[in-house]
């Protein structure tokens, strides 16, 4: 019994499975691309570009959108309030008023009244500092929320706040934005300005160019507010970076940025802003003229004693 | 037509991310380096033996103990490559200058005072490694001041 039992076991072979690598087949990737491109014509096809308001029977955005009206005033209106929900109505509101200590009215606002190229300037450059809208004093600071923006969203969105909550200021054409977007950045310095130039004024240059000031604060004071970060929940300023760094290690921080800034509360979210590292943006040159500005803040005669 | 469009920018997607990630990676290895430089400190003794220093000394080994762990290991300091009075002039005025620091400049230059001492002592090795690579002109300078924090504190 046991004999015959044992006879119907496998025998153990002299070569056993070895380890071995082989080439993926070609016909598998060859599948896998094929896969992924049926997938994608089908997606194309019925996903409706994964719009959240295009059902069947529609199958696009721009399928809806041509059934839309089509008055021109009346489309750019539609449009510049998307835009202006989108970018612009969290802080500065739905119906226009602006949300105190966030941002200031739009309604009845003089700054909307003024030239197209002053009003543009404030969503493609930012805002920082004290402006007094309808004779109250604000002081906060706007990112250059428009920047990204095209001359055709920038266009609805400023005719819309322009021509909403009772403004009667007129609207934007494209190529008005377009001439306003050209003269705006025409503001900045020529090669020829930048070469007569000391290097602590084109480090200012720099400075304003890459938008530091955005977080840093015009001058490089600091009080940008920064929830939960370490640094007292605001962005530091940078007038003392000559006490803390030489030249060399203030260059190669600025390069590699802060991705992880260290938070004052471990259970909260992690602070809005961080340092970028700017290595791959910044030039050599804008570099040292950069760390050559910003060693020049430092208040005279602030010394320390050690 | 849409078809090839929309196919066309689902691969430069794809190119986009993937080029992305090769960024972000390589910002990672920058981080990495700093990040393993300072683990390699944080590894070290925790405490400094303060027993033999001056009285002074020891009062500031307290401060230094109190302020800079706010923040970070005491061990990432002690075991830091660091010697140079100025490396740690720099080094604490850094930190204090942080915004909510509760650093003063009293409490930064005794800091500043135990650091330069203590390294004068327990890293003497290190110390005269870096003072050898000075400009003579440096070195005179840089000796200068630990002889200033030792005759500020020796046999007091």
């Amino acid at each position: 019994m046991s004999d015959e039992l044992k006879s119907d076991l496998p025998q153990p072979s002299d070569a056993g499975p070895t380890a071995s690598r082989s080439v993926v087949p070609i016909w598998i990737i060859v599948l896998t691309l094929l896969l992924l491109f049926l997938g994608a014509v089908y997606f194309d096809h019925h996903s409706g570009w994964f719009d959240k308001q295009v059902y069947a029977p529609y199958t696009s955005a721009d399928e809806l959108a041509s059934y839309q009206p089509k008055s021109g005033a009346a489309s750019m209106l539609t449009h510049g309030k998307a835009v202006y929900e989108t970018y612009c109505g969290l802080c500065h509101g739905s119906d226009g008023l602006g949300k105190p200590g966030q941002a200031p009215p739009l309604a009845g606002s003089e700054w909307v009244a003024k030239d197209i190229t002053s009003l543009a300037r404030i969503p493609l450059a930012g805002l920082n500092g004290p402006i007094q809208v309808q004779g109250r004093d604000w002081n906060l600071s706007m990112a250059p929320m428009g920047a990204s923006l095209s001359d055709a969203d920038l266009s609805a969105v400023l005719t819309c706040i322009r021509e909403s909550w009772g403004n009667k200021n007129g609207a934007v054409s494209v190529d008005e934005m377009k001439a306003a977007r050209a003269a705006i950045s025409g503001n900045a310095p020529s090669p020829a300005d930048l070469a007569k130039m000391t290097p602590v004024e084109r480090g200012h240059v720099v400075f304003q160019k890459y938008g530091c000031f955005q977080c840093h604060g015009q001058d490089a004071k600091g009080g940008v507010a920064n929830p939960n970060a370490k640094t007292a929940e605001q962005v530091p300023s940078l007038i003392y970076v000559a006490d803390g760094y030489t030249k060399d290690e203030l260059k190669s921080f600025i390069m590699r940025g802060e991705r992880t800034i260290p938070v004052l509360h471990p259970d909260q979210p992690p602070p809005p802003h961080f340092m970028p590292s700017w290595g791959n943006v910044i030039s050599t040159n804008e570099l040292s003229d950069l760390a050559d500005y910003l060693f020049s803040l430092k208040p005279k005669g602030d010394n320390l004693g050690f | 037509m849409t078809t090839i469009t929309k196919f066309t920018t689902l691969f430069l997607g794809v190119a986009a991310l993937t080029l992305t990630a090769g960024l972000a990676r390589a910002e990672d290895q920058l981080d990495a380096e700093t990040k393993a430089r300072v683990d390699r400190f944080e590894k070290g003794p925790a405490t400094i033996d303060v027993s033999k220093y001056p009285d002074g000394i020891k009062d500031n080994y307290e401060v230094f103990s109190t302020k800079c762990t706010q923040c970070h290991k005491l061990s990432r300091p002690i075991n830091c490559d660091y010697a140079l009075p100025d490396e740690w002039s720099r080094y604490v005025k850094r930190m204090m200058r942080k915004p909510g620091s509760g650093i003063d400049s009293a409490d930064g230059k005794k800091i500043y005072e135990f650091l330069t001492y203590d390294s004068s002592v327990r890293k003497k090795a290190m110390l005269d490694d870096k003072l050898a690579k000075l400009t003579s002109d440096e070195k005179a300078a840089a000796e200068a001041k630990i002889k200033e924090v030792h005759d500020k504190y020796d046999n007091k």
